[in-house]
């Protein structure tokens, strides 16, 4: 029972830790957001027109749709970010975590360093806007239903 | 008037006989060789004087700062690690903010340089800023870190006036936007 006591309580501290899920250190993540992603995505992840995607409010969506979550393994910034595949996984779930919350499922499983290692092999290329096109046009939630599909 | 005229009259007429014509000529001879090995204007003052950027008439700079080290308008200031382009140091602005009449680009490529006074690694934006012709003074290429151009988030050969209302760059910037953990393998 004592033995359970701590374990409890050694559960709540690594609970408390944990910012986001999957997300080991938050400061580490926002490092390399800011050293890997915001220089084109902006520091509030809206994007600019031309340029990176708006991410913000939006993201996690991706998680919702077939083939999405693969997606975001293999889209060009993140699978050639110069990052570990730990640290990898880990801004990944940061970045759900912290600019698209809303959209984030409630059984959502943080990405792995395997997973993500997984999606880097075959990157997308030029491809990648019109899969994100096709993807987003299967977004049902908030009246976006159209696009490629 | 008259009284005017023999003043002068006197003073050239004692002039004339103290001196001769060719000691007159060597003194101004020996004023115009002499004054030419002193610079006479604030102008060239500061362009000979140390100037860390070595460019011509771009006096030296401090930040003010002791945690923040250096000159500011020379290539070896330490926020300029990565930096490759005109320093808007020297071009009206400063390491921080624009020159007048040019915008700052909002898409920026960021790496970390070393801050000599705390030995701390700083995350540096290398906002560019657009909307003037090239500064054309200071150029710095130090670019530590630079990946090739298969990276292009972190290449510096490309133009970084993106997300602007002109592409035309006009110089570069180095912001302080956060602090780097040290870590292994971190670029």
């Amino acid at each position: 029972m004592k033995a359970l006591g701590v374990l409890v309580i050694f559960a709540a501290t690594a609970a408390a830790a944990q910012e986001a899920p999957g997300v080991e250190s938050a400061q580490r993540a926002k490092m390399n957001w800011m050293l890997s992603c915001q220089g084109c995505h902006q520091p509030d992840a809206t994007g600019s027109a031309g340029g990176a995607p708006s991410m913000a409010g939006e993201v996690a969506r991706f998680l919702n749709v077939a083939g999405g979550r693969e997606y975001l393994t293999r889209v060009p910034g993140v699978a050639n970010a110069g990052l570990s595949n730990d640290q990898l996984a880990e801004l990944l779930n940061w970045t759900l975590a912290t600019f698209d919350k809303d959209h984030l499922p409630a059984d959502f499983i943080p990405f792995t360093a395997d997973e993500v290692a997984a999606g880097r092999t075959h990157p997308l290329v030029s491809e990648a806007a019109v899969l994100r096109e096709t993807l987003r046009g299967n977004f049902v939630d908030d009246g976006r239903v159209g696009g490629a599909n | 008037m008259k009284d005017i005229d023999k003043l002068s009259e006197g003073l050239v007429r004692g002039l004339a006989r103290m001196n001769s014509r060719r000691g007159v000529l060597a003194t101004i001879g020996g004023l115009v060789t002499g004054g030419a090995m002193f610079p006479a204007l604030p102008v060239a003052r500061a362009s000979g004087g140390p100037s860390g950027s070595g460019y011509d008439g771009v006096a030296p700079q401090s930040t003010g700062n002791p945690m923040d080290p250096g000159d500011p308008s020379s290539c070896d200031y330490w926020r300029y690690c990565g930096i490759d382009g005109f320093l808007c140091s020297c071009c009206g602005g400063t390491a921080n903010s624009c020159p007048p009449g040019t915008e700052m680009s909002p898409i920026t490529w960021i790496g970390t340089c070393t801050n000599p006074a705390d030995g701390v690694n700083y995350i540096i934006s290398y906002n560019d800023c657009c909307g003037k012709p090239a500064c054309g003074r200071c150029m710095c290429n130090r670019n530590e870190g630079e990946r090739p151009m298969t990276r292009p988030q972190l290449n510096n050969d490309i133009n970084w006036c993106l997300g602007t209302s002109t592409a035309a760059y006009t110089c570069s910037t180095a912001v302080i936007i956060g602090v780097a953990l040290k870590e292994e393998g971190q670029g």
